[in-house]
């Protein structure tokens, strides 16, 4: 009995303790809603799911982050400008070759350390030599070894790159370099672990604008503001003292809580309720057609019948664009379809992707089909993933309803998404629809990294010779006239070769609160809430 | 030998007799989960940069790199010492995760079932009384209905409904509302852990949040309890010892009750065993529509995954508890009926 009595004086206790934390106003919080679920604290951990990468975005800093820009009114992440974030300000050399950082003296980490040259030169080392994501990504900006980064004195910090990159830059700006705090990381390694990933995954040691109060994996996870951050733009903390971010698995329930105001923002609402929410004026809906993003009906170049040209040129005049774009998405996105290129060649080379001239034309989707030798059509199949089901599943009805006109039968595949990407690079799926997301969208990225070599993400398993050496020289190249010639004639080639179609790059709905202020759409598709506010 | 050790003793024998089976279950998950299409590695080998190089790195990580046999002889070893592995999806290891749930998927099935029970005997004694009667129409309306609306219709029904349209429910996030603080942990099950802790406002927070959830699934269940406890029910009233005791003239109420249905129970009480464990692997959709952080929802995010080991964690739980719920059925039964304690 005694026992009882002191456990509820305890928790008595316990809970009149925990109040004061708690007892922050509800305007002063931030309820964001979300399907999916956060399962590593460290962005590097392999597995690390999208929303661990806006969750680290938050915990850490980084040397620098992408400034904004406005895309059709809409303000998104710039790949070509950096705002200082540990960093100071930074000076490239004349030659390219160098690149100096000279860090913040304020910055201090979660636990009152110092941010140094030394915890870059830890953080940055680590990302290029453990066996971490950051490996993959980072050496797409050249960087590639630990005796590319010096440290100079306590608060300057030297890259040196073997080439000029122009992704270098905004290689330090994603989620994979953000910077620890190396000293406590270190003591935390072990000799097998000599990165602490085991630790980190588990722990934050960062300097970032918010520190994690709770966090349950798959439930909730709670923020409590850092008050001595001052990264952001206007040197002050971040403006929400807590963030609530919270797993409800089913979207509709996401969408009522949203219009209830019970939340206040959520980014992965189904297209119908967040065309709807808009309709009803209520919320605030800023839909930013991702513009980092494709999807594509992609088929195996390497498998027949589609290694022909004429049949894939016969299935791009035979899908029924405009149907697919509004039952998929309700319209919501920026098509790729529909363009006219006035002499065949493409307009622009400067950007990928760009509208392609493609239209429905069954008439010469027929005669493209008897060309290539198939005039009686072919049986084949048509695979998407469970997890897309909810936009892919009306295109592959409209798809097949319209295949079936010009002779070409098929059968709708819905494959569990371990399955289907398994089969994909394992390169088993003959025709499929897919997306991809380029966190560093320029031109010459998108080619090497969607078409080149036989890796997961080159879904069309293209290999053409030219459109790899374009690319290749496209990276190095400094001239950005010559860039966008040798852009020019790629965006010609993918054309002309048609590895896989282009479809759309579907809408990031935001919606929210209308006190809400600030949303910008970001490089990793998540919500970067320090840019966020309430009026 | 007295009524507790028969039963002690049937029970042991039942429990041991169905280690081979546990067994079995377990190596079958086991290889079922390596044949099944889908490679774990290459799914979380998502990244945008993700090569073979990461896929090999992740695969490793879970040592699929091993044959399989040894793998499995791996695994039994794990489980032998308690460590059921790590779940790639949350991160945690799955013991962890397995034991931070299952509570909840547990507070919510024993109330569902409890509101079944209480709600499907009184209308399957009321069937069977009234045979034929509007009555009897009546609960076999409500039967067809709550088993022909499937569980997340409803749910999100009674979500529309309570929480959007009427507000009178609170927001179907979970097991209790995000801006208060959480009891004391100490068992698990919110409603005990709030009244351990004195906080009634607490308790009631949590009861309203279990209510909607609660009833979408005692919905689905009533009718199997319903219609067999109608069926036994008739049985037993039409016969010898209800003739009887009715030409005695005992009082309707002691005939009914201590003797039909006292009698009638031993049918209800296998259903509602099976009822219960098939709630706790099936209530899927309403631990999806509500957001409950229960064992069910977590399992099929991990077999979408192909993430193995969650999967094999909560089978192993499944089964585990299966057999849990057959004996506590079968000491049951001894308690209904003495006769059934006589092997």
């Amino acid at each position: 009995m005694s026992i009882l009595k002191t456990a509820c004086l305890v928790a008595a206790l316990l809970s009149s303790t925990a109040l004061p934390a708690l007892a922050q106003t509800r305007a002063e919080t931030l309820r964001h809603v979300t399907g999916a679920a956060i399962n590593t604290l460290d962005p590097n951990i392999p597995g690390s799911t999208r929303e661990a990468f806006g969750l680290s975005l938050l915990t850490y800093d980084r040397l620098l982050s992408f400034g904004k820009k406005q895309l059709d009114g809409k303000w998104v992440f710039d790949l070509d400008t950096f705002k200082p974030e540990l960093a100071e300000s930074y000076t490239v050399s004349p030659d390219g070759l160098k690149i100096t950082f000279i860090l913040r003296k304020d910055a201090k980490f979660h636990d009152g350390t110092p941010v140094t040259a030394e915890d870059v030169k830890w953080s940055l080392d680590r990302a290029v030599t453990a066996n971490v994501l950051g490996k993959g990504q980072l050496l797409t900006g050249s960087l590639t070894s630990a005796d590319q980064f010096k440290v100079v004195d306590a608060h300057t910090f030297e890259v040196t790159l073997p080439k000029p990159d122009k992704l270098a830059l905004a290689n330090l700006a994603v989620v994979y370099p953000v910077i620890f705090n190396s000293k406590l990381a270190k003591s935390k390694a072990t000799a097998e672990d000599p990165w602490a990933l085991a630790w980190l995954k588990e722990n934050t040691a960062g300097s970032g604008a918010y520190i994690i109060e709770s966090f349950k994996p798959g439930e909730t996870t709670i923020l409590r503001r850092n008050p001595d951050w001052n990264r952001g733009s206007t040197d002050k903390p971040a403006a929400f003292k807590r963030i609530i971010t919270q797993t409800i698995p089913e979207a509709a329930t996401r969408a009522n809580l949203v219009e209830k105001g019970d939340a206040d923002i959520a980014i992965d609402l189904q297209a119908t309720d967040a065309a709807d929410l808009e309709k009803k004026g209520k919320l605030k809906v800023i839909s930013t057609p991702q513009y980092n993003a494709i999807t594509f009906v992609s088929f195996n170049n390497q498998m027949p019948p589609f290694d022909k040209i004429e049949v894939r040129k016969a299935i791009a005049a035979a899908l029924p664009y405009e149907d697919m774009f509004k039952a998929a998405l309700f319209g919501r996105g920026a098509p790729l379809y529909g363009a006219t290129w006035a002499d065949g060649k493409a307009p622009t080379g400067a950007t990928f992707p760009i509208p392609q001239p493609v239209k429905t034309d069954l008439v010469e989707a027929k005669k493209l089909l008897t060309a290539a030798g198939f005039p009686d059509g072919f049986s084949t199949t048509f695979s998407f993933n469970v997890g897309q089901a909810g936009t892919a599943e009306p295109m592959a009805a409209l798809l097949k309803e319209s295949l079936a006109k010009i002779g070409i039968k098929v059968d709708i595949q819905k494959l569990p998404d371990a399955q289907m990407s398994t089969l994909i690079n394992e390169k088993k799926v003959p025709f499929f629809t897919e997306g991809i997301v380029a966190w560093l969208p320029s031109m010459d990225y998108f080619y090497r990294n969607f078409y080149i070599g036989p890796i997961r993400w080159n879904y069309s398993s293209l290999n053409d010779p030219q459109i790899t050496e374009w690319a290749q020289a496209a990276r190095f190249e400094p001239d950005m006239a010559k860039y966008a010639a040798l852009g020019k004639e790629l965006n010609t080639r993918h054309f002309e070769l048609m590895p896989q179609i282009p479809l759309w790059q579907p809408s990031q709905d935001a919606v929210m609160a209308p006190s809400i202020e600030g949303y910008v759409y970001q490089f990793h598709r998540q919500i970067d809430f320090r840019d966020l506010s309430r009026k | 030998m007295s009524q507790l050790t028969i039963t002690a003793k049937r029970a042991g024998w039942r429990f041991a007799s169905s280690l081979p089976a546990l067994f079995g279950v377990l190596v079958f998950t086991f290889l079922l989960m390596r044949v099944l299409p889908g490679d774990p590695a290459v799914f979380f080998a998502s990244g945008p940069s993700a090569g073979k190089e990461e896929i090999e790195m992740i695969r490793k990580q879970m040592g699929l790199d091993k044959p399989v046999p040894e793998q499995l002889v791996r695994y039994l070893g794990d489980i032998g010492s308690g460590n059921l592995g790590r779940s790639l999806t949350t991160g945690q290891p799955v013991l962890a995760d397995l034991k931070s749930r299952l509570p909840a998927s547990l507070e919510l099935t024993f109330s569902a079932l409890l509101i079944a029970l209480f709600t499907a005997i009184p209308l399957g004694v009321a069937a069977a009384l009234k045979q034929g009667s509007g009555i009897d129409h009546l609960v076999r309306f409500i039967c067809a209905l709550g088993v022909c609306v499937p569980t997340f219709v409803s749910g999100l029904l009674l979500i529309y409904a309570f929480y959007y349209l009427l507000g009178i429910a609170p927001d179907p996030t979970g097991r209790v509302d995000i801006f208060s603080s959480q009891p004391p942990l100490v068992t698990g099950f919110l409603l005990i852990d709030f009244a351990l802790a004195g906080d009634w406002e607490g308790w009631r927070a949590a009861a309203s949040q279990l209510v909607l959830p609660a009833f979408t699934m005692a919905l689905f269940v009533v009718a199997p309890l319903a219609r067999i406890t109608r069926a036994a029910m008739l049985a037993s009233l039409g016969s010898d010892f209800v003739r009887t005791a009715r030409s005695l003239g005992l009082p309707p109420r002691k005939v009914i009750v201590t003797y039909a249905l006292r009698n009638a129970l031993l049918p209800v009480l296998t259903i509602a065993g099976i009822v219960f464990s098939t709630m706790l692997g099936a209530n899927v959709l309403v631990e999806k529509v509500f957001s409950w952080p229960g064992v069910a929802s977590y399992a099929l995010d991990a077999l979408l995954a192909s993430d193995y080991a969650p999967v094999q964690g909560f089978v192993l739980l499944m089964a585990s508890i299966f057999v849990v719920v057959n004996l506590t059925v079968d000491v049951l039964y001894g308690i209904a009926d003495p006769r059934v304690s006589v092997e």
